[in-house]
């Protein structure tokens, strides 16, 4: 029963208790009951709203469910990590030669020029404000 | 939607000392990208389809090979690819959109990284129920075993 109420709270959100208790046939003091060992419990918590005590969750065991992302979000840190230490390097590398040889990159670069798609060189993208 | 708290999307973003230009280099020369990100064989042309592979990701189902398609960019502001995971059967379910923007910040570059598309209708869930299973099965097991 207790479960059935945890249950209906992780599918279909708070609840208030008249709403709870319309799924079970029980007496209300009984049903209450219930829901205190679950708040005592700290499965579930109590607000008010209006003239309504709603039930909800505790979001303890939910508020894990954002740590799904983190391992995409580990492998960007590595990535912008392993961006940065590349950017760095080349830049130490570079200070011993010259300067144009970032001209010769771009003409190198794999597949042609970089701009030749998306509508070319922006009349907006040399202006730098002061 | 504040989109701080969408579980859908993924945002980070990094400091570089080097100015646009170069991040941008980095970005979108194949050559660079193997060192950095994924070997590939990138190309900066809009509607551009390659393949990258990566290492997978356990605990994701996401194979690490991604199927990825070029899908806009404005030099050295902004890039915008679109994945999916080489492997059609991934429980990832992978079909995201990995955005790159630049912006000037001082003498160097704010590189943001927006990675979107999660699906929370399969793989939140499968993961929220393992996680909550889990969590059932340890309150099960304790003192709340009684409550329950």
């Amino acid at each position: 029963m207790r479960r059935e109420v945890l249950r209906l709270l992780r599918e279909r959100g708070p609840r208030s208790v008249q709403e709870l208790a319309s799924g079970f046939s029980m007496a209300r003091p009984s049903f209450s009951e219930h829901l205190r060992v679950l708040r005592e419990a700290g499965l579930v918590s109590e607000r008010r709203d209006g003239r309504r005590r709603l039930y909800s969750l505790e979001p303890v065991p939910l508020v894990r469910v954002r740590d799904w992302l983190d391992p995409y979000e580990r492998f960007w840190r590595d990535k912008l990590s392993a961006l940065r230490h590349l950017l760095d390097d080349a830049e130490t590398a570079d200070t011993g030669t010259t300067t144009d040889s970032k001209t010769t990159d771009t003409t190198t670069c794999a597949g042609g020029p970089p701009y030749d798609s998306g509508g070319g060189p922006r009349a907006d993208q040399d202006e730098e404000r002061p | 939607m504040n989109d701080a708290d969408d579980p859908t999307v993924l945002r980070l973003d990094e400091y570089l000392a080097h100015p646009p230009a170069r991040v941008w280099q980095a970005l979108t020369d194949p050559d660079l990208l193997a060192q950095w990100f994924m070997p590939g064989d990138f190309r900066l042309s809009v509607g551009h389809r390659y393949t990258m592979r990566g290492t997978a990701m356990p605990g994701t189902g996401f194979s690490g090979t991604v199927k990825a398609e070029v899908l806009a960019f404005e030099p050295e502001r902004m890039l915008r690819l679109g994945w999916r995971d080489a492997d059609p059967a991934s429980p990832a379910g992978a079909d995201w959109t990995i955005t790159w923007t630049l912006e000037p910040e001082g003498r160097g570059t704010r590189l943001f990284l927006t990675h979107e598309g999660f699906d929370p209708g399969s793989e939140m869930q499968r993961r929220a129920r393992s996680i909550m299973d889990g969590g059932w099965r340890r309150l099960m097991t304790g003192s709340l075993a009684a409550v329950l």
